[in-house]
């Protein structure tokens, strides 16, 4: 009896540690109670300004945690804060209150109900957190249908609109797919490694388990798999560009990041620290995995008319950029896929909410016609736009730039020098699209399929005052101004990222 | 010695033209005009500190960028980017104050361009770290994507797209191979950029030569040579004027020069096993040029092909391995630079007073009418052919004699070119100046911003065909050491080659 | 290694085979003398109403499915309760959150009227 009363004996719990999810949590349960009462301001106003108290809080008490060095348990044996998990912690806050800030006059709260659609971004958030922070394949999973199940909802927001739904579903069927993958995947890694838990599977491999064992092989090819889905990693992308299209823009972008942004966070965990030893077998096959996401990527997007689809497509080629960062198993190559992350949070919430600002008073939509003469009819969000586009395409100036130099520079020093050669020639095609959209905001008419069309002299827009539209949304306009001025402050003055990506560079003890 | 801040000199025009976009657009652009004419001034500091026979570099500003990078703002001077300097900053006056007074849609957006443009050429030249040139080199790209783009004629967004991908397939390569340098080349140790550095360090042959060939791509396609000028017509035809003077006048050389900067003294084996290819290129492309500009109707398209030609005696020069080579090919470029721009804006004046679209055709007979005009004109078009008394001479004859020197084969086929040059210059004089004039040609004088920007230029043009040695005397050191290790190395190849006879 | 997964897989192919073995046999062997009124599913002896195009109403998943949750949730407590003094406070106070939590789910569903029958 004593002995099974030692068994249940309450863990070891640091609330310091925890305290940003619980500011997620208890945010998300906050705004779900806060929801229920009627009334415009309540709606409109008090949901989502809780809701954004809570994210800062959770940012504030984040940063109050950040120390350098190996990771610290704050649930003995299932969840860890180091810097890694506190870094990406705090983009998916950032990622978080982009979205709060988009989603104040998107016609999404009303259908699904403010209180809700706060209650699960948070929710999905916590997830994340979880995630990141994950020290244990059981918490991993946890952490990974946290974050999954709100977002399935989410995508699904437009209840009245079969595109959504169907959004909604496609993710559904696909994610629980990725997830029984990613389950089985670490149910067979404990199978060879005895182990759930991180650092004792670290210690496993290469000691009791061999580094070609079969079954230690399979794992991690399933588990690679589940991760690929949710990161949308070729050839597990398909669903990508739907569910783009069809769910909510503000639910589009949240995806686009911060899902990417946590499925790295967590690819980085297990690859990196719990998987390291083995890095010479899983190296050449995700290597081979970026590449295929790279060409695959940049030349789905090259057809795409809708800017979501084209933004997600581009959101592929990007993952298989950050997958070259994990392939080496390297410190520089930690640094180099957290640094891009950022980069990558900046551009594309730059990128979403032009998108959403226009799609809002275009007839367009969110077709690539909708940013017709932007730089003319409204600077302010044809900037941001043309920033996000040439930092993506990895212009120098722009945080994209100083990223991807610095992901070559960690393939090159992994001994992966033709994957850099791969991230070079992906950055090429992606330049038909991304210029594209520059040539469409800047240039006056402009056919793709007619490319000698005549050209027309640029005429005022009619119907489209162009201050009047921009004054209209000016949380949007200011989330797309202020995330492009982020990119281009980190593409000139990088070291203030720089110094907390070599913090997160030591969160893995043993890595070189 | 004066002390000047290149970062100040980079910088400055950047720095108006964000100023300026705060102001009233009449404000604004006297302000970004003026902040391009002090660059000038700077410039001509530097040339007058610059004492002859010096080695090494001047004015240096070295900080740390991005240490974890190992990436360093380093910047300088010395005789082989000094007179590329000038010239960047001689050409951008005349081309914004014209573009300032021609374009009304949109100026202040014009002249921001104009400025971001300078300032990423400028640190291109001044650059002393790779990485640093890397970025200052893409981000050229961005101003003219723009510019051609917003501001051009006819099918502007097809030949702003075109001219972006070829030119930015090159510098991604480029930047691929910069950082596999960088890395590489520290073998373990300390990454470092610095092009310092990186002439201490050795790299093994075969990683020379694949790392050589991603910088051919971006510098021969930023030329253009030969087989990668699939951008240049459609660019050269919708390009504005005062845009096209410097793109071809200045940007064009910016490739070049990397080759001497950057590729003969870090990678020599490379550059001496590539030599006889590169040389192939070169005299290919003076061919092709020269007999192209012969054939072409449009007066613009004919200075295209032209350039081509003339990028292909630089490139013979560089790749002829020799001191004399080299330091006509530094000639050639500030030479080309020269009076590419006065002819640029030549044609111009040519085609305002042309009858219809601005073809050969359409010209004609404005000799007498306009005399100062054709004075200009015909100083240009010697200085084109290389007139002996014009510094293009000087510039080719040491290029031909560098390759005279050991490779003779490609300086006979060299002087070939020169004499198709005189061919095709003086058709296009003869036609638009002196033939019958065409119908509804109006031959009139040149207006005072004409004047203005051609005839500076011009009066340049001409002091230096008087005194050619203000450029050789500065940049001989330079030359000298940057083709030293390649000298040696193909010495090195050629001695292995005859040991096997 | 793999070997150890020998005796799994012999038990796998048993059952499955024995499974499909009866099944079939059953359909082979016994006597089939099917009728109209066999066929029909039985419901209290009274002729059936239930036709092809018959579609529950949405509230009857809904109201499953919440007490599918609830239900299951309150079974969580029994261990609790069990073992509740070799525990002490800690699980006292974690079961407090627990039923908070249910409490705020409750009367989120509640208040968003899950419970009405529409």
């Amino acid at each position: 009896m004593i002995e099974l009363a030692q068994v249940v004996q309450a863990p070891k719990i640091d609330y310091q540690g925890l305290a940003p999810l619980f500011s997620t949590i208890g945010g998300s349960l906050a705004v779900l109670m806060i929801g229920l009462f009627r009334g415009r301001f309540v709606q409109r106003t008090l949901v989502p300004a809780v809701a954004a108290l809570a994210l800062l809080v959770a940012m504030g008490m984040t940063i109050a945690n950040w120390e350098a060095g190996d990771s610290r348990p704050i649930i003995e044996g299932a969840l860890a804060i180091d810097t890694l998990a506190l870094f990406m912690s705090m983009l998916f806050y950032v990622t978080g209150l982009a979205t709060v800030a988009l989603s104040l006059r998107s016609d999404v709260q009303r259908e699904v109900g403010a209180g809700e659609y706060m209650a699960l971004l948070l929710g999905a958030i916590s997830g994340m957190v979880v995630l990141a922070g994950a020290e244990n394949m059981v918490t991993l999973f946890v952490g990974f249908e946290l974050l999954s199940i709100p977002l399935y909802v989410l995508s699904a927001g437009y209840v009245r609109r079969a595109h959504s739904l169907e959004a909604g579903l496609k993710y559904l069927v696909v994610g629980s797919v990725g997830s029984a993958t990613l389950l089985y995947g670490l149910a067979l890694l404990y199978g060879a490694t005895g182990s759930t838990d991180f650092r004792a599977m670290a210690i496993a491999i290469g000691d009791t388990v061999a580094v070609t064992d079969p079954l230690l092989l399979t794992g991690v090819a399933l588990a690679a798999t589940g991760l690929a889905f949710k990161a949308s990693v070729a050839p597990f992308h398909q669903w990508t560009p739907d569910v783009y299209e069809g769910a909510p823009t503000p639910i589009t972008s949240f995806m686009a990041v911060a899902t990417k942004v946590a499925a790295f966070a967590v690819t980085l965990r297990l690859f990196d620290y719990a998987l390291s030893d083995a890095q010479v077998q899983w190296g050449p096959a995700l290597a081979a995995l970026a590449t295929v996401t790279i060409v695959i990527g940049n030349a789905g997007a090259i057809a795409q008319s809708s800017l979501k689809r084209m933004l997600a497509w581009s959101g592929v080629a990007q993952a298989g950029y950050l997958l070259a960062g994990v392939v080496v198993g390297t410190q520089l190559g930690l640094q180099a896929t957290a640094f891009y992350l950022a980069a990558y949070l900046f551009m594309n919430v730059a990128a979403f909410a032009v998108v959403i600002a226009c799609e809002r008073v275009s007839e367009h939509g969110d077709g690539i016609e909708s940013l017709r003469d932007l730089g003319r009819a409204s600077p302010l969000l044809a900037w941001p736009m043309t920033i996000a586009m040439l930092a993506l395409a990895g212009f120098p100036a722009t945080a994209g730039f100083i990223g991807k130099f610095y992901l070559i520079e960690a393939v090159v020093a992994g001994d992966y020098a033709w994957l850099g050669i791969v991230i070079v020639v992906g950055s090429m095609i992606s330049l038909v699209y991304y210029l594209r959209v520059i040539a469409v905001m800047w240039m006056g008419r402009f056919e793709v399929e007619l490319p000698s069309f005549p050209p027309r002299r640029v005429k005022a827009v009619a119907g489209r005052s162009p201050e009047a539209d921009a004054r209209a949304q000016p949380e949007v306009a200011s989330v797309a101004i202020l995330a492009a001025a982020a990119t281009i402050f980190f593409g000139i003055v990088p070291s203030p990222l720089f110094d907390l990506v070599s913090d997160v560079g030591t969160s893995f003890g043993g890595l070189v | 010695m004066l002390t000047i801040h290149l970062s100040i000199v980079v910088f400055l025009p950047l720095a108006a033209a964000l100023l300026a976009a705060l102001l009233p657009a009449r404000v604004g652009r006297w302000l970004v005009v003026g902040a391009m004419a002090g660059v000038l001034g700077y410039a001509i500091a530097m040339i007058a500190d610059y004492e002859a026979g010096t080695a090494g570099l001047k004015y240096v500003t070295d900080d740390n960028w991005i240490s974890e990078l190992g990436v360093r703002y380093q910047l300088g001077v010395d005789g082989l980017n000094l007179f590329l300097i000038a010239l960047t900053a001689l050409l951008w006056v005349p081309s914004t104050l014209w573009g300032a007074a021609r374009i009304s849609e949109r100026p202040k957006l014009f002249l921001f361009h104009m400025a971001l443009a300078e300032t990423a050429v400028l640190g291109a030249f001044c650059a002393q770290d790779l990485a640093l040139f890397v970025v200052f080199f893409d981000l050229m790209l961005v101003p003219f994507y723009f510019l051609v783009g917003q501001w051009g004629g006819g099918d502007r967004v097809r030949a702003t797209t075109k001219l972006l991908i070829y030119t930015l397939v090159g510098s991604l390569l480029m930047l691929a191979g910069a950082i596999a340098l960088g890395v590489l080349s520290a073998g373990g140790g300390d990454i470092s950029f610095s092009f310092a550095v990186l002439e201490q360090r050795t790299l093994g042959e075969g990683t020379q030569q694949w790392i050589f060939c991603l910088f051919a791509a971006a510098f021969l396609v930023k030329a253009p040579l030969f087989p990668f000028h699939g951008w240049v017509v459609d660019t050269y035809r919708a390009t504005p004027t005062p845009v096209l003077v410097v793109l071809s006048a200045v940007v064009s050389k910016v490739g070049v020069y990397g080759f001497l900067r950057i590729v003969l003294p870090i990678l020599p084996d490379a550059s001496a096993y590539f030599q006889d290819l590169m040389l192939v290129l070169a005299v290919f492309s003076i061919l092709y040029g020269s007999v192209l500009a012969f054939s072409q109707e449009e007066p613009r398209l004919v200075v295209a092909y032209s350039s081509i030609a003339q990028l292909g005696f630089i490139v013979l020069g560089i790749f002829s391995l020799t001191d004399l080579g080299s330091q006509g090919a530094l000639m050639q470029m500030v030479n080309h630079g020269l009076v590419v721009a006065p002819l640029f804006f030549i044609i111009a004046a040519l085609s305002a007073r042309a009858a219809g679209p601005a073809t050969l055709e359409q010209m004609g007979g404005m000799a007498l009418r306009a005399p100062v005009l054709a004075a200009l004109f015909l100083v240009v078009t010697f200085a084109t052919l290389a007139m002996p008394g014009s510094p293009n001479f000087v510039g080719e004859i040491l290029i031909l004699f560098g390759a005279f020197d050991d490779k003779f084969v490609y300086g006979a086929v060299g002087i070939l070119g020169v004499v198709l040059a005189a061919v095709y210059m003086l058709r296009i004089f003869q036609r638009s100046m002196h033939n019958r004039a065409g119908p509804g040609v109006k031959p009139a004088e040149l207006g005072s911003l004409e004047l203005a920007a051609i005839l500076p230029v011009a009066a340049v043009v001409v002091a230096l065909g008087v005194y050619p040695q203000l450029v050789l005397d500065r940049t001989e050191r330079a030359t000298t050491t940057k083709v030293a290790p390649a000298l040696t190395a193909a010495g090195a190849s050629d001695s292995e080659i005859s040991e096997a006879k | 290694m793999l070997k150890s997964y020998l005796p799994a897989l012999v038990f796998l192919v048993l059952g499955v085979g024995v499974g499909v073995a009866f099944t079939f046999a059953n359909s082979l062997l016994g006597p089939k003398r099917p009728s109209k009124v066999k066929s029909e599913p039985y419901e209290s002896g009274l002729p059936s109403d239930v036709r092809k195009s018959f579609r529950f109403g949405v509230s009857f998943y809904l109201v499953a499915m919440l007490f599918i949750l609830f239900d299951i949730e309150v079974v969580f407590l029994y261990p609790i309760a069990v073992r509740l003094e070799e525990v002490g406070t800690f699980a006292l106070i974690e079961t407090v959150v627990f039923i908070v939590l249910l409490a705020i789910a409750f009367v989120h569903v509640w208040r968003r009227g899950a419970l009405e029958w529409k």
